[in-house]
């Protein structure tokens, strides 16, 4: 029988030629660890996710065309600020982020999938940032898109310069794709604790993120989107002139920065500062997730099982 | 459980275990899945045998690294297998659970787990090539997943297990809910990985699925080691008790005056409103030779023959109560 001569020719094969899987070289390492990269990226095409991505983001878009549509000649800088600085980042990216941080391990669980990874010899601490880089990746090129569409619906066709735009755009993907980084290392660290991760996320984005980072007060220091803002004010100048020439500075009044006693906002973390605060906070979650899924046992449920 | 029973049941020939259990026990909160198991698995293939909540899965997913038990000490290959993903490399599990990436093509999957486990991308590409071959499904590799038949989920799975060359296999009832067909041809594959030198750990809740792979059983039930060994001996330890055999014939009451008179016969009892008799033997070999010759006899024509011992659930319950 043919597959009888296959079975046997695979194993002498193997053991003849040396392609042996047991010895655990770094190139074989790599290549299981890119390929549960792909894995995951693979898996975010699929399923239902997209329906709410492109509802996400349309949404800004949307809003801008019909403001622009209905609005008497609305000030771009205002519809900039509002849709581009306040909707996105303070509910469309931890939303983007919780979408897809929260089913990086539970998705699979639920699907029974994970054992699959599991009888691997990648480990599982490899395993859970293999899927949290695949994840803060769909998050950022999807952030990027987002600012993207966002920018070009409110800038096409008015009198702002090209340049001027894409460079307030870029400036603005960069901040946004931070903290969405950050958003997702909180949310796959939240995911190791819970299984309702999606409802605490959703919880911890309307009162941490939507109430207390718009407190004057120290609490907002343990906030993403505090950090985000200060970045986004010092890069991004959000001044609105009227028609009778007086200036106001729209990203002061609604973030809270007391600008009137701290013009250079000398006294509030620097430009520097707060992306080490992102970047320290995001590799800190990670990491202790990483610990906290190499401790964890994956119970998938079968008939037989208890 | 009666210890005796364990007793009674020879051990193999001193060889060195591939998978050890020494006092492990798994908990689930307050609910126990297995139970102070002590076993040692040999080359080659054994069943696992229990009925269905009997906790061959816990026990398959504990042997695989996937949970850690709450105690004793667990080894394969002489390894300890918590958090040791190194082992991975010469251990492949069939679980139960039908579940795929259901997206991917028979192809993917396998290619897919293949370089999971280290297989660079030629070796990958061979190994996947051959081991899809080897379960026959190369035809039907280009499909998606989720339009194979259970017998194909089943083969791929199986595929999957064996894509970078296990030196132990673990399979988690690998014959559930497949056609007589793919039934047969992932048993003959089974006992060519053990032709192989593979040592094979196969768990099923049907006798006679396991005792048509290899002699050599471990029964659980309720988390517990039951029993363990030959085939022949445990057969032996469920015949000395007895049996109980339905016979259907019209003729109901004849039939079980002549039942009466065999010596083998410890009971008869008739179930007239299902024109049956119920038969209690403890030599169900014999007796079972000797129905033919008997249903040929004038006017006792036999329709039906089945034993609900045939079923673990009872076999189990007899061997744990008794």
């Amino acid at each position: 029988m043919t597959a009888a001569t296959t079975l046997v020719s695979t194993a002498e094969s193997q053991r003849a030629t040396g392609l042996g899987p047991r010895r655990a070289t770094a190139t074989s390492q790599i290549a299981a660890l890119w390929t549960l990269y792909k894995l995951t990226l693979r898996q975010h095409l699929h399923g239902k996710r997209w329906m709410v991505m492109v509802a996400l983001f349309l949404l800004p878009a949307c809003m801008a065309i019909v403001i622009r549509s209905t609005a008497r000649d609305p000030a771009a800088i205002l519809l900039e600020f509002m849709l581009g600085f306040m909707l996105v980042p303070q509910a469309l990216l931890p939303l983007i982020a919780l979408v897809y941080a929260s089913g990086m391990i539970q998705d699979e669980q639920e699907e029974q999938t994970i054992t699959y990874l599991l009888v691997r010899p990648i480990p599982k601490w490899a395993i859970y940032l293999m899927k949290l880089l695949a994840t803060c990746t769909t998050a950022v090129l999807l952030t990027l898109i987002l600012t993207v569409l966002t920018y070009a619906a409110v800038y096409l066709h008015t009198s702002a310069s090209f340049a001027d735009v894409a460079v307030r755009c870029a400036k603005a993907a960069a901040v946004h794709s931070l903290a969405v980084v950050a958003y997702c290392s909180l949310f796959g660290l939240i995911s190791m604790f819970t299984s309702r991760v999606l409802v605490v996320g959703i919880i911890y984005t309307a009162i941490v993120e939507g109430v207390f980072a718009n407190l004057p007060f120290g609490i907002r220091l343990a906030t993403v989107i505090y950090y985000t803002r200060l970045i986004a004010y010092r890069m991004l100048d959000f001044i609105l002139t009227n028609s009778r020439g007086a200036k106001d500075n729209l990203a002061a009044e609604a973030w809270q920065f007391d600008v009137d006693r701290d013009p250079q906002l000398l006294q509030y973390p620097s430009t520097a500062t707060c992306m080490i605060v992102l970047l320290v906070a995001t590799i800190v979650c990670a990491i202790l997730a990483a610990w906290l899924c190499s401790r964890r046992e994956f119970h998938v449920k079968v008939p037989d099982s208890h | 459980m009666h210890p005796e029973l364990l007793n009674q049941v020879a051990r193999p020939a001193e060889v060195t275990p591939v998978v050890t259990f020494h006092e492990v026990s798994k908990w689930y909160g307050n609910v126990i899945g297995i139970n102070k198991l002590t076993l040692e698995i040999r080359p080659g293939v054994t069943g696992l045998l229990g009925p269905n909540g009997a906790g061959k899965s816990t026990l398959l997913q504990m042997a695989t690294g996937q949970l850690r038990p709450s105690q004793g000490t667990l080894h394969v290959l002489g390894q300890s297998v918590w958090n040791n993903a190194a082992l991975n490399r010469s251990i492949g599990l069939c679980p139960e659970q039908d579940a795929f990436y259901e997206w991917m093509t028979g192809w993917e999957f396998v290619h897919t787990c293949a370089r999971l486990s280290g297989l660079a991308g030629r070796d990958a590409r061979a190994a996947a090539a051959r081991t899809i071959e080897a379960v026959g499904m190369t035809k039907n590799q280009g499909r998606a997943v989720r339009g194979y038949s259970k017998g194909m989920r089943q083969r791929i799975k199986l595929a999957q297990s064996l894509v970078h060359d296990p030196e132990v296999l673990f399979l988690d009832e690998p014959l559930t809910g497949t056609d007589p067909v793919a039934r047969r041809d992932l048993m003959d594959i089974i006992q060519r990985l053990a032709g192989e030198g593979k040592s094979v750990l196969v768990s099923s809740h049907v006798l006679h699925e396991v005792e048509s792979l290899t002699p050599n059983i471990v029964l659980l039930n309720h988390g517990r080691l039951v029993a363990e060994g030959h085939i022949r001996q445990i057969r032996d330890l469920i015949d000395s008790h007895p049996h109980h055999i339905v016979l259907v014939s019209d003729a109901y009451r004849k039939l079980a005056s002549r039942l009466l008179a065999w010596d083998d016969v410890e009971g008869v009892r008739v179930m007239a409103a299902d024109n049956a008799l119920m038969v209690e033997t403890r030599a169900p070999d014999a007796f079972y030779s000797r129905l033919p010759a008997l249903s040929l006899e004038d006017g006792l024509a036999i329709k039906a023959v089945y034993s609900d011992d045939d079923n673990l659930e009872a076999v189990f319950k007899y061997l744990v109560e008794k």
